[in-house]
């Protein structure tokens, strides 16, 4: 009899632990809140650092685009669970149709619609915590699929 | 556009303040710890190394996010300083090739306006590190250019 062994880690677990492996990640202060085999759901804290307009308080829009890229590689990851790969960017396109207010949260979704053997397509946007219906952004990502064992990237994280 | 950006503008091509004081001004610029570094009016920009902007811990490679949000932050100085009379630009969409990893090392980045209107700017953004004809990654931007800085 045979049957697959059990995971250690649920979707959100290795994506919170991708997360943290991070270091420009943890600088963003992402918080990944939900994670399942279709999307992947993370916040962003507003931060001062993270400023673009200096007059307005408005988020830089490179802040937006570096967190939706990294939400879109762990939706990617949750996608491939319990597999575990790294996925670098091919490309990436972002829109920015509205200014996130000053001092709101941004919440970013990243959907895998599409997996194909060597590449990942990816739906992305980012809205206002609690504006869910209006986004500030929205974007379309492809990531390469390298295969390699979970245990190797963490353990080699801690080097 | 506010007058303090204005005024600071002109002082940086009178040569009164040094041009990095346009990257001082901006949070996110800080952040990443971008570089101005002029020859004249012609600038070069530079993201240093920094723990802060690794994305895979392996290889160590930079986030693909820190090298994007540099090109799109020197690409809006770049174009400030094209323009005669400047006003503010806004990010309308960003869109970016990576074509390598951006290894654990400076990165440079060059930028060419491809078309300047009266609302709308684009430009072209090419970022290297080890050659400049071996870019990590090319990027295209359109810019909206309003006078008023608290309409999107």
């Amino acid at each position: 009899m045979t049957s697959e062994p059990t995971p250690k880690y649920t979707r959100l677990d290795i994506c919170r632990r991708f997360v943290t492996s991070v270091r420009h990640s943890v600088e963003l202060g992402i918080d990944v809140t939900d994670a399942d085999e279709q999307r992947v759901r993370a916040l962003m804290p507003w931060q001062e650092k993270l400023v673009g307009n200096p007059d307005t308080g408005v988020l830089h829009g490179g802040a937006v685009f570096a967190f939706l890229d990294q939400v879109g590689g762990l939706a990617v990851a949750a996608r491939v669970y319990p597999e575990f790969e790294i996925t670098p960017t091919i490309d990436f396109r972002l829109d920015h149709l509205r200014a996130p207010a000053k001092g709101k949260n941004v919440v970013g979704v990243a959907e895998c619609y599409r997996l194909s053997e060597h590449v990942a397509f990816v739906r992305l946007s980012a809205f206002e915590e609690g504006q869910e219906d209006e986004p500030v952004a929205t974007g379309l990502a492809t990531y390469m699929r390298m295969k390699i064992p979970s245990e190797n990237y963490f353990r080699k994280s801690k080097a | 556009m506010s007058d303090p950006l204005k005024t600071l503008i002109a002082a940086c091509r009178s040569g009164e303040q040094p041009y990095q004081a346009l990257v001082e001004r901006v949070p996110y610029a800080q952040f990443l710890g971008i570089r101005i570094e002029a020859r004249g009016e012609e600038l070069t920009f530079v993201l240093p190394k920094a723990d802060s902007n690794l994305g895979n811990p392996t290889l160590p490679a930079l986030h693909g996010g820190a090298v994007a949000g540099f090109m799109e932050q020197a690409a809006l100085i770049f174009l400030l300083l094209e323009m005669g009379e400047p006003r503010l630009p806004k990010t309308i969409d960003f869109t970016i090739d990576y074509l390598r990893a951006g290894l654990f090392k400076d990165t440079f980045v060059e930028c060419r306006v491809t078309r300047l209107g009266r609302r709308v700017g684009n430009v072209n953004i090419e970022a290297w590190q080890t050659r400049r004809d071996e870019p990590i990654a090319i990027a295209r931007a359109h810019f909206l250019l309003s006078d008023d800085s608290s309409q999107p």
